[in-house]
Order: C-alpha cells, then structure tokens, then sequence
C-alpha cells in the first residue's frame, strides 16, 4: 500500500530538522576538532527557550527562532570563550569530558529551575496534517522542513561568500595555515562553536511544536548528531544535510518493514558500515 | 599513593611497604567494619577500580579512547546473569565465561574498530555499544529484554563439600572485589613494565612512528582492548552477580561507558593508581552529595539552623543539585587539573622541587595553541603530549624507550 | 474552613483508634529525584509531601529521610543501606521505578526493615515470596487485563495490535496483553516495541494501519503517548478503541490535547473523580499545592507514607511490629481498600482494583469498572472527525 510512500515523506521531512542538528554538531567538529557531547543539551535549551518565550510572550515557535537563533549564538560563543577553547590542545578525552560536564550543569540547572516535568508545547497545528495523494504530511513538519532548507542555504552563502565564512573554513581546514595567514583562530572557535549552538537551538525550537521537551531530551539527540555527522563525513556541512535526511529515513523505513524495536540497529549499523567502508563521509575530504 | 605509584622506577621501599600496609587494611576491613553501608560503597569502589584500570589499558596506554566500553562490561554482566538464570550455573564460574565472551566480542569489535583512529575511533566505539544495547533490548529470548534479568539467589560455593560462602552477606563480595581489584592493577603494573606496555605507549605517542620501528599497531592494539575488556567483564560479572538486577540501560547505557572514562581520567590517565584514585574519589564524592551530606554538616556544625528557611531550602534543593555540582566539579578538574587530581599533586610535588618548569600546564597549551597545533584530525596533539607527562616517570612517553626495548 | 474540613476528613479515615501527643518515626523514602526518571519521580516527593502534612496534623511527627536513586539499582543500593544501617529507620517507602525497587527488595530481606513500593509495577517483585516487601498499586499485568475486560463487554473485538514502548514497563504490559488477549479470543496482529524520544513513529503508525485492528493497545508514558496519538490522527489510523496502559495515558496533561485525547481509554490506579473517600479532596488540595493534577503515582505514594509511617509509629518504631502490622492491617483511603495478601503467587501484595477512565471533552472520567464507575464509556470511537 502507501507505507513506504508515507514513511519515505514523512523520513525526509523529520530528516531535515535533524540535519540542522548534524550541521550544528559538524561546524564545531569541524573548525575545534572537538566532539560536542553538550549537542543534545545545546537543543534541549532551546527547546526551552521557545517554549518559555511560546507560554509567555505569546510568540509562535516557528517564529521566535528569530530571537532564539541570536541568544543560542551567544550563548555557545560563551562556552567556547570560558570553557571549550582552554582545552583546545589538550587531550581529546579531556575535551570530550569537558562537554559532558557542560551537559550535565546545562540539563541539571534546567531541571532545578523548572522541574523535570516534561513539557508540551502545543499550537493550533500540533497535530494538523494535509493527505495528499492517500499520504498524510504533517503540516508543522513541512514548514519547519523549509525553514531548515532556508537556513542551510544562508549558511553554505555564509561560509562560502562571506570574509569570516572564509576563515572559518580555513581555520577547519588547517589551523596553523590560518594562524600564520593572520586568521583569529580563536575568535573563529567562538564564532563556530556559537553557529554550532545556534543551529541545534534552532532545531530544538523547530522540533518543540511536535515533540516535547524534559531536561534530560538532549541525549536521545545527541547521538543522533554523532551518527548523522559521521555519515556525512566530519566537518562537511552538506554532508551532514544528506546525513540527516538520510537517518531519517532509514529510520522511518526501518520502523515500518523491521518494526521499530531493530529501527535504532539499522542506523548504527549504516554508521558502522559508513566508517569503515568510507570513513571520511559520504561527502567528506580524505582522512589523515 | 602518589610516591607508591613510583615504584616502577626501581627499588623504593618505601612505597612497597606503604602498598603492603593498605593491602593488610583493606583485608582487614570485614573484620573490624560492621557498617554494611561502608561494605557496599567499598564494593562499588573495587568495581570502579577495575573498570578504570581496565580502561586505562587502552585508553591510558595505548591512547585508543573508548567511549563505548560498556559493551564489555554489558557482555560480562549479562553472560554471568543468564547462565545462573536458566542454566543455574553460579556467578562464580559464570563470570569466567563472561570473560571468555567478552575477549571474543573485544577481537571482533576491535578488529573492526582499529581500522579507525582519533575522533573516529570515539564515535565507533559509542556505536558498537549501542548496537549491543538495542540488540539486548530486542533478542528478548536471551535477554529478557527490557524487563532485564532479575536474580532471587545464588548457589552457595562449595569446595570438596565444604562450604566457603553463601553470598548471603556482603563480605564475600567485598573481598572477590578486592582481589579481582588488586590483580587488575597488577597486571596493569605488569603491562606496563613489559615490552607490550611500551609497544602501547609508542602506539599512543605515534602510531605511524610505531609502525615504522616495526610495532604491528593493530595487533597491540586488540592485545590492548583484549586484557582491558576481560577486566571490564570480570566487574560486568560481579556487578550483575552483586546488585542482582540488570537491564540493558543500566550494564549497557552510554551512561556507563562515559562512567568508565571518567574515574580513569578525573584520577590520571595513563598511570597505574590514577584509576584507583579516580574510583576512591568519585564513589563517595558522588555518594556523599547524592545524600546531601553538605547540608547535614552545615546544620551540624551550627551554621544553618535546621529549620531556618536556609535549612529548609538547603534540604530540598541540595539533594536535587548533586549532579549538578558533579557536573561543575568535572569540568573544574579537566580546566584546572588537566592530568587528573593525581597528575595535578605530582606536578605540585614536582614544582616544589624544580625551579619554574611546574607551571600549570593549561597555560603552557595555551602558549602553543598559536604556535603549533599541525595534526588537527588525528588525536593527541604534540603539545598536550608535551604537558601531560613530563612527570609521569612509569609511563615515560618518549619514543625511544620502546625503540631500545623492542 | 475548607482547609479544615479535609483535615477532619482526613482523620476520620486514618485513625482508627487513637492519636494523642506526637508520636516521633523516622521513615526513610527512595525516589528518582534526577535522571532520567525524574519528570514521574516528582509526582511520588509531592505525594509524600502531602503525608508528611498530614501525619502531623494527626500527630505523627515523621522524620522523613529522602533519598535519590538517580534511576540506578546501584545507587538505590546505597541509599537503603544508609537508611537502614546508619539512620535506622523503622520503615522505607519507595522507589519508584521497577529496576531499583527489584534490587531493593532483597535488601530488605537481609536487613529486616520492612519496605512498602508505591507503584513500581513488575510482576516479579511481590512474586519471590518475600516477607519484608509490600506493594500497594496493581501490578504490570492488571493494566492490560483490565482494559481487555472492557473492551469485550462493549463489543466484539476480534483483532488488536500492540504498540509498547521497549520498557520494562512496556514489555511487560505487552506480554500481559497478548497472553490476555489469546485467552479472551482476539488476534494480535500487530507488535510493535519502539524506543522511547523518537520524535517519529508515523511508519509504525501507518502499517499498523495497514493491518485494520479493531483495538489499538499503547504502553507509553506521557510525552510518547501523546506523540502516538497526534501522529495516529494524522495518519488517520482509527480502531474501534484506543486503549492506553496507564502512564501517559492517564495524565492530565494527556487530556488537555483534546483534539488528539478524546475517546481515549485508559486503564489506571487511581482517578480524581473515583469513589474512593477523600479521593476529590485530595485531588483539590494537591493542585492549590503544586499547580498541577496529581498522578495516581502522587496518590500511591501519598497512600504508602500514611500507611508505612501510621503503622511504624503504632509500633513504635520496632521495624519486626511494623512489618507484623503491615501484614495485618487494612485501611480504607484514598487509594480504595487496602490489604496485603499471599494470592496468585504474590506475596504481600495488594490486591488493588484497577480503573478504566476515558477522556470525555478533555477530562478523564472513570468508565469502568460499574461499581466505583461515575460516568458511562464511549464506545467505539467515533472517529477522528472535522
């Protein structure tokens, strides 16, 4: 019948938000070499914030990104400024403990300040969907789709057109090249890490509408990003686009013919397979 | 500890004895210690202690950063569990083969993993784990599932009819946790002073150096994840045998891997005692803010009044913000104490001795971070090499050691 | 006034004897305070919260010892050893979750300290015979039993398809509910176990669909329950009835999505409008406290505190005359009659009733079964409609 049509629109669509989460996780590895284990945290902030913002000013989820993107971005640039960029050289377990111990503060300070209550943001459209052609789609998911699709574009212009989009790319490319090319290295970290957090905030705010958020969501997330990145190939942005859309539907697929019990499996299996057969990503730059 | 952890430099008396001396405490400890809650925080220190040591083989030596090595810990548990659940076969010899399983999972796994180095590494070893832990949750048959496998009892142990213990109180455990404690730190010991200790170390500062001087980087790689796997198991085993109860999220969650990482590195990577200190640190700091014990030493010691709003709201809110101090505690150590607490004393040692070369060694990164920082994507840095071991006489990084040695 | 009247209320239901001058208890309690059990974990603290107020007002003065599980077996452990080895404590209530409530069972056992489980449902606790460990709610197996109860009174059903979530909460409740269905005569024909937080279940949906059950049984807890139900009206997967094991289902939180919650059954320890005594009042009372709808966890934790520290402080502290007591004694509260028994092969187990309540213009009302029933059941569903 329809079920796979209908799982493959509905993986594309659930692909994209979490592309913008891999795209998140995939700047930042990309440009500090550091693995983010606060990712999933960084979301479930903003999760928060467009609920909070939602519930007390009143402001659409779809719309408040505007103020979210801004306040995500500042935020992760103070991690990086205070935290991330002194363990910049120092060992990778180092710094991998270093962004659980974020994570933890993040969840548990949210969890302290509005209880581990779980929270559900509900509009109008929560569960409002369009059947085409015996499919159902479901309306937030699409918008939030092109939102996703919107800001990848603004951002392949940005790193590719702008100044600082250069650095950035250079810095990830070679950071002792950049330094001696007179790049900030530093500064450039900040920027990243701070479009890194924005992006996962972003996805949290686009996700919120139809999903629900507690303080512990970020893990569920943040292996998702590692997946996602991997498949796309460390630090490659259009990598992780594919990537994502591509778990997504793996997953929904998977869900629908293997029954969801064995629908994870498939994904660490494809990342398994993916690291071995091409390590450096479907779309990601030979491996040193 | 710290100058017992010299020992490995040559004949030190001293920490030899003080080594003696805490092994005659701790066996003593059953005898004189009536406190089953002192029993249990100790049981659950051994097992950390043989997670950690087990970890650092790999981690510490061989520089091969498993996050996933929960795996291990999962099969150990899981193996012992169900061969006493439906073969009735005790935990005792259940354990070994739990082991014996846990070597063939590591030779599997590493034979894939090893293929990959640096972050890569990390991220494969997540995922083989949660292959693990969504396949337990999934061949219910075996497993149980998620309702996970629930012990009522284990079979006495006997020898030629004569019973040794019934595991009905705690002080069997205590001392199979010891014993399996001291033999991993042993055989840490042992590794390290061998030829394989610096074919892992020359491994962790080069691999492609290594291989150049003829270290088959692959093999002592899975030689490596295959004694740090049979310890994981061994305390997978105990664990599951101990506590008597598991499912797949707790011996198989991303939570345990990260557990295991973090006793070894808040101790000291890559040292023989960093593990036992991170394990006899971290199992009562987190047990003593887990119940809150600032609070009641406020309240006794008279500085806040029990009953005072300030009480009142310490009470409440204290219990609820353990892992949040936890978290701020983790992240004070990797910022201020990057080798560890036991890293961080030897260097204060160190710094009272030699003139100026103490400085703290963040700074010291800091500096080069300009200057050189040339292998962005394969692990391990040059100048985090530089810091991290210039007082860490047994686990000397210098390439040329193994190569007058191998 | 109000206040007052609850408390006589309140008195008059849990003395049946005496209460004059305070009568000191040190009771310990386990919960999941943080980690990942702790949205449901709250509900229990607010619960005992709520005791603790009363057994004063009755003159009880408990010495409440609370202590974090974080959700792990290990530290739950530890937490019991505290209680019962250094604070003494003549009786614990807790945990919450199935896992820590197994490992702790036993230790109550060996330590003699009389432990009474609110609502941590697997089977297997109250089943090994065990003469220290008590549990007041129903176990995993009455959720589904209940529900198909009901289902094959108002109709026929002839085919149902399980969606559980892979708990031990969920696999249980699925197991039951299939060994159940075979016996009631109705087909499953769809199984499905997904993970917990996957923000996309519409390809399960849609091929559950597919296969047209006339019952849909979910094991979820909140957040999922209502993540199935939006994405099952989007789909327009539409059984003769949606029937919900208890847990999300049977939130308030749940209800209030009226567009997706509507018709809904679910099967449940405990409701507000149930004709249990003092049921309503405490309903009132805990939502001017806390903001929010109790839980039937909130309640059977409000429950056990009563009862566990009543009982320790009747016998006065000695935990072998509490234990004695508990075995004994009945109460009649806000959780119905209560009793522990030997039946079925449980052991101090209390044979509670489980409710069926649907969601009827966004409120949960009980359906079934008749006799504490207020409201009559809709069935079948009527369909998603506009």
């Amino acid at each position: 019948m329809a079920i796979f049509e209908q799982a493959l629109v509905s993986g594309i669509l659930i692909g994209g938000v979490y592309a913008l989460i891999g795209i998140g996780l995939t700047i930042i590895f990309g440009v500090m070499r550091v693995i983010n284990f606060a990712h999933g945290d960084l979301l479930m902030v903003g999760m928060y914030l467009t609920y909070y913002i939602f519930t007390i000013l009143h402001i659409d989820p779809f719309l408040s990104i505007a103020i979210t993107i801004p306040l995500m971005f500042l935020f992760g640039a103070f991690l990086q400024k205070f935290f991330i960029n002194r363990v910049l050289n120092a060992l990778p377990q180092n710094q991998i403990l270093l962004t659980i111990g974020l994570g933890l503060i993040m969840s548990n300070t949210v969890m302290l300040a509005f209880t581990s209550d779980y929270k559900i943001l509900t509009t109008k459209y929560s569960s409002s969907s369009v059947t085409i052609l015996g499919i159902s789609i479901s309306s937030p998911l699409v918008i939030s789709f092109a939102i996703t699709v919107a800001i990848s574009l603004a951002l392949t212009w940005f790193l590719r057109e702008t100044n600082t989009g250069q650095a950035i790319r250079a810095t990830a490319q070679d950071r002792e090249a950049a330094t001696l090319m007179g790049i900030n290295v530093k500064r450039m970290s900040i920027i990243a890490f701070g479009l890194g957090s924005a992006l996962a905030g972003t996805a949290g705010a686009l996700i919120a509408p139809t999903y629900y958020i507690f303080p512990q969501v970020g893990s569920i997330f943040t292996l998702k990003a590692f997946v996602i990145t991997v498949l796309g190939g460390l630090g490659s942005v259009s990598g992780a686009m594919i990537g994502g859309v591509l778990i997504g539907v793996a997953e929904s697929v998977g869900g629908a013919y293997l029954g969801s019990g064995w629908k994870e499996v498939i994904t660490f299996v494809l990342f398994l397979l993916v690291l071995l057969l091409k390590p450096s990503g479907l779309r990601g730059k030979s491996q040193t | 500890m710290t100058p017992a952890a010299d020992a490995g430099k040559g004949t030190h008396y001293v920490p030899l004895a003080l080594i003696t001396l805490s092994i005659g405490v701790l066996l003593m400890v059953p005898l004189f210690v009536e406190s089953t809650y002192l029993l249990h925080m100790m049981i659950l220190i051994f097992i950390n202690v043989i997670i950690g040591s087990a970890w650092n083989i790999l981690g510490g030596y061989t520089g091969q950063y498993s996050v996933g090595h929960a795996a291990y810990f999962g099969v150990g548990a899981y193996t012992t569990m169900i061969l006493l659940q439906y073969r009735q076969i005790a935990p005792w010899y259940g354990i070994w083969a739990g082991a014996v399983v846990a070597l063939m999972t590591a030779l599997i796994i590493g034979s894939i993993c090893f293929r990959l180095r640096g972050s890569y590494f990390v991220l494969a070893s997540i995922a083989v784990a949660e292959i693990f832990r969504v396949s337990a949750l999934n061949l219910k048959a075996i497993t149980n599932g998620a309702e996970g496998i629930l012990i009522t009892e284990i079979p006495p142990l006997t020898i030629g009819g004569t019973l040794i213990t019934d595991w009905e109180s705690k002080i069997p455990f205590y001392y199979t946790g010891l014993i399996f404690a001291l033999v991993s730190i042993t055989v840490s010991w042992l590794v390290l002073r061998s030829k394989l200790g610096y074919c892992f170390q020359a491994i962790r500062e080069d691999q492609d150096a290594a291989h150049s001087l003829g270290i088959n980087p692959t093999l002592y790689k899975n030689a490596a994840l295959a004694i740090s796997a049979i310890f994981t198991a061994l305390a997978g085993g105990l664990y599951g045998a101990y506590v008597g109860f598991i499912d797949p999220s707790t011996v198989l969650g991303l939570e345990k891997s990260i557990q295991i990482v973090v006793v070894c590195i808040i101790g000291g990577v890559g040292t023989i005692f960093g593990p036992v200190l991170g394990a006899a640190l971290l199992v009562p700091l987190s047990e003593a803010l887990r119940s809150n014990v600032i609070t009641d030493l406020l309240i006794k010691a008279g500085l806040v009044r029990a009953e005072s709003p300030v009480g009142v709201f310490l009470k409440e809110n204290l219990a609820h913000a353990h892992v949040l101090i936890y978290g701020i505690l983790v992240v004070i150590v990797i910022l201020f104490m990057p080798e560890g607490v036991l890293g961080f004393f030897r260097k204060m040692a160190t710094r009272r001795g030699s003139r100026g070369s103490g400085v703290g060694g963040r700074r010291k990164g800091k500096d080069l971070a300009v200057t050189s920082d040339s292998e962005p994507s394969t692990h391990d840095p040059k100048p985090a090499t530089l810091d991290s071991h210039p007082a860490t006489p047994n686990s000397d990084p210098r390439p040329p050691t193994p190569d007058s040695r191998g | 006034m109000k206040r007052f009247a609850v408390l006589l209320i309140v008195i008059s239901l849990f003395v049946p004897s005496f209460a004059h001058g305070a009568t000191k208890v040190k009771i310990g309690f386990v919960n999941s305070i943080t980690g990942p059990e702790a949205p449901i974990g709250e509900n229990l603290s607010n619960g005992v919260t709520l005791a603790i107020e009363d057994l004063k007002k009755k003159g009880i003065d408990v010495e409440l010892l609370k202590e974090d599980d974080t959700g792990k077996p290990e530290t739950a452990m530890a937490a019991f050893e505290k209680l019962a080895t250094s604070d003494k404590v003549s009786g614990i209530v807790g945990p919450y979750t199935s896992k820590c409530a197994a490992a702790l069972a036993k230790l109550a056992e060996k330590y003699k300290v009389p432990l009474l489980i609110p609502v941590a449902s697997k089977d297997d606790i109250t089943r090994q015979g065990l003469k220290w460990t008590f549990r007041l709610s129903a176990t995993t197996n009455d959720y589904a039993q209940i529900l198909l109860d009901m289902a094959t009174t108002l109709g026929k059903p002839k085919t149902m398809a399980i969606v559980n979530e892979n708990t031990d909460f969920g696999t249980s409740g699925a197991t039951s509910a299939k060994a159940y269905a075979a016996k009631k005569g109705i087909t499953v024909v769809a199984e499905e176990a997904y993970a917990p937080g996957s923000p996309d279940y519409r390809s399960t949906l849609a091929s559950i669909k597919s296969k047209n059950p006339d019952l849909v049984f979910m094991v979820s807890y909140v957040a999922d329950a209502i993540l199935l139900m939006r994405q099952s009206r989007e789909i327009g997967l539409s059984p003769r009835a949606f029937l919900g094991a208890g847990a999300g289902f049977a939130t308030v939180q749940f209800a209030k999505e009226k567009d997706i919650s509507n018709d809904v059954f679910s099967s449940t320890q405990w409701t507000p409008d149930v004709s249990w005594p003092g049921a309503k009042e405490f309903n009132e009372r805990y939502k001017t406290r806390f903001g929010k709808e109790p839980t039937y966890h909130a309640t059977t934790a409000y429950e056990s505190m009563m009862i566990m520290a009543e009982t320790a402080a009747k016998a006065g502290g000695d935990t072998t005359r509490t234990r004695d007591a508990l075995k004994r004694g009945k109460w009649n509260g806000i959780m119905g009659q209560v009793a522990f028994g030997d039946y079925e092969g449980y052991t101090n187990q209390n044979h509670h009733p489980m409710l069926v309540e649907q969601i009827q213009n966004g409120v949960h009302e009980t359906v079934y079964p008749p006799q504490f029933a207020p409201k009559k059941p809709v069935y079948p569903f009527p369909g998603w409609g506009k």
